[in-house]
């Protein structure tokens, strides 16, 4: 499923890197109500021309309606929408020059491979050869030229949702949006594909929207994040950015594995600040929020930056294990604290290292510049 | 069942019995005049004691006969394609717009299947004489249309709420404008749906008989109420060849609704 680079449609390669600053879609104070409940508050997102943004959130987060009042599908109760420099606010569907990929595909059942492709060009009045010569060459592109003259279903889900691509790609949409089109398949096609569409991204410089409650698929695929949680955007990001930066503890929470410990800001410690917790008072780095002495505060440690070796320079704190497993190249630990609070200790599996167990008393360490300080979570 | 019934060879002996013994009892007087119908020229006999086409030679030679028919048959071929141009639209919009009230609307859509038909033919009976309607085509033909939209409304929104609505939302998105959609992603996929439909409504205007009784006289009288009234009046043996016929064209419409539903289950 190697792509060769692509002579025939859209922008060249270079394209967005000219006009990487233009914004393609732009939402302003977009709020959208039902009844009583905003599944959408007041939320501002921008766009740029030839990005790969993914809308990262829980079910119900409201990244499902974004991508609905983006596509035209909904209006919003207030606030603009811009497409293309056009106010597309409340621009019908069809006249919104967009693309959607879909969960379950989409392709029409009574047409075959090279009809559901050829059908936006025959929507948009091109000529029957020219027709003919662009889905020839975005077949090629998917490698599926073998499979013109078949129907969908005698595809594989893999084949259909690459159809349902190309079929995108082949009229050159302004913005494909992609509801987690990867959601229907296993688990190997699907990084396959990922890999895939990423590359076609990367060739043609398309705008893309994509939706997503998959974590790693947002972290892969990305060049921003916007991570969604109830009707409002919690924090968008390079994925290294969310990763290791993230600036709640639900973004914490919802991006990696991680150990949260509460506590109250004191004096001290390198950056001048520690927090005292019920498991010990620990040194933290300097805060990228407001915080002063005596405040509510969360320390993220990530387990794969704690240890249980020890060693010059790091904080612990001890435990007992409660259970040690196995996940292939890393072995996990859950460790008891004296408050019975339980710390996830991630270590790189070697043969030659000795093997915890059940209620081994040890010191869970990590570097103090490896720990963040976040705010107190607040309930939405 | 089995608790009912146990499960004992005998008892499963007597329920099929019990079930072929139902079936000859409803069958047995469509079938009866098929054997009449090859039989005697002058007098209904069962069992019938000669072997010929006589009585369809008399009823493709006789002009009141074989007119009938072919009104019967005009009547239902026009009333269907109608009923396809009124319903199909009708229940892509129930099914698919947010329209107020649609509920109410998918009522009187169906109200044709609950009024009775011999009031329905009492009204239409007065109000076509105050438009000059009666014994006409026209008049017939669209008294059918009342009678068989709601089949070809019932076939045509089953269909449309198994097929993937998600499929409209791409076209739309790709750029298509609602006529395209409707013509292009819509009704290809209802092709199944809409011929079954289609052919309910062909059977029941075919043989429809009550509303074209109360509205035909001598110009527009169709096959069945020239059944009706020659059974008064001359209880001809002829019957029993119209009878086969209408049978057997029944029969083919039945088996093609068949044929294509099993093709609709196959690729939905």
């Amino acid at each position: 499923m190697t792509v060769t680079p692509m002579t025939v449609t859209p922008a060249p390669a270079s394209a967005p890197v000219a006009e990487g600053d233009r914004a393609m879609v732009e939402l302003q104070g977009v709020t959208k109500r039902y009844g009583e409940v905003d599944a959408l508050k007041r939320v501002d997102l921008t766009i740029r021309k030839g990005e790969f943004v993914t809308l990262l959130g829980p079910s119900g987060s409201g990244k499902s309606t974004l991508l609905n009042l983006i596509a035209g599908m909904i209006t919003p109760s207030s606030g603009r929408i811009v497409i293309d420099g056009r106010d597309a606010t409340t621009l019908p569907t069809n006249q919104r020059g967009l693309g959607m990929v879909f969960q379950n595909y989409a392709l029409m059942p009574h047409m075959t491979v090279f009809e559901n492709i050829a059908f936006p060009l025959q929507v948009r009045h091109l000529p029957k050869d020219e027709i003919k010569r662009k889905v020839e060459q975005v077949l090629d592109l998917i490698q599926l030229g073998h499979v013109a003259g078949r129907r969908p279903r005698e595809l594989s889900g893999g084949q259909q949702q690459r159809i349902s691509l190309a079929r995108c790609i082949v009229y050159n949409p302004a913005l494909i949006l992609m509801d987690e089109p990867l959601g229907a398949l296993d688990k190997n096609l699907r990084e396959q594909m990922q890999l895939e569409i990423k590359r076609l991204h990367a060739d043609l410089g398309i705008t893309m929207l994509y939706v997503t409650h998959d974590q790693d698929e947002a972290l892969t695929m990305s060049d921003r994040i916007v991570l969604m949680n109830g009707g409002k955007i919690e924090q968008q990001g390079k994925p290294d950015e969310l990763y290791f930066k993230p600036a709640t503890v639900f973004s914490a929470e919802f991006i990696g594995s991680s150990n949260l410990i509460p506590g109250i800001v004191e004096a001290g410690g390198v950056s001048g600040l520690s927090l005292r917790t019920a498991i010990g008072t620990f040194p933290v780095p300097a805060a990228d929020f407001a915080v002063s002495t005596g405040d509510k505060a969360m320390l993220l440690v990530r387990p794969e930056n704690m240890t249980l070796t020890g060693g010059p320079g790091v904080t612990s704190v001890s435990g007992r294990i409660d259970d040690s497993i196995l996940l292939g190249g890393v072995v996990r630990h859950f460790v008891r604290c004296k408050d019975q609070s339980t710390i996830i200790v991630q270590e790189l599996n070697q043969p030659d290292r000795p093997i915890a167990k059940r209620g081994d008393e040890v010191r869970a360490g990590w570097p103090p510049a490896h720990a963040r300080l976040l705010p107190p979570s607040v309930p939405h | 069942m089995n608790a009912l019934f146990g499960s004992s060879r005998l008892s499963r002996n007597l329920i099929a019995t019990a079930a072929w013994l139902c079936y000859v009892f409803l069958l047995l007087p469509s079938l009866i005049v098929i054997p009449i119908s090859f039989g005697n020229p002058g007098q209904i006999e069962f069992p019938p004691r000669q072997f010929t086409l006589a009585l369809y030679q008399q009823f493709f030679t006789d002009q009141a006969w074989w007119g009938s028919m072919v009104q019967s048959l005009l009547v239902a071929t026009v009333t269907t394609m109608l009923t396809l141009v009124l319903a199909v639209p009708a229940a892509y919009a129930l099914v698919r717009s947010q329209l107020p009230r649609r509920n109410l609307l998918r009522g009187l859509f169906m109200m044709p299947m609950l009024v009775p038909v011999i009031v329905l033919g009492l009204g239409l009976y007065l109000q076509f004489s105050n438009w000059g309607l009666l014994d006409t085509t026209t008049g017939l033909v669209l008294s059918h249309i009342m009678l068989t939209t709601p089949f070809i409304m019932v076939s045509v929104m089953s269909g449309l709420h198994h097929s993937d609505v998600s499929l409209e939302t791409v076209a739309s998105i790709m750029g298509a404008s609602r006529p395209v959609i409707f013509f292009r992603v819509v009704l290809p996929q209802l092709k199944a749906s809409i011929a079954v439909g289609a052919l309910f409504a062909f059977l029941m205007s075919l043989d429809e008989v009550v509303v074209a009784y109360f509205l035909t006289g001598t110009k527009a009288m169709t096959l069945p109420v020239k059944m009706y009234s020659s059974i008064r009046w001359e209880l001809t043996p002829v019957l029993a060849a119209v009878s086969t016929l209408l049978t057997l064209l029944s029969l083919l419409i039945a088996l093609g609704i068949i044929a294509l539903q099993r093709k609709t289950e196959a690729n939905p």
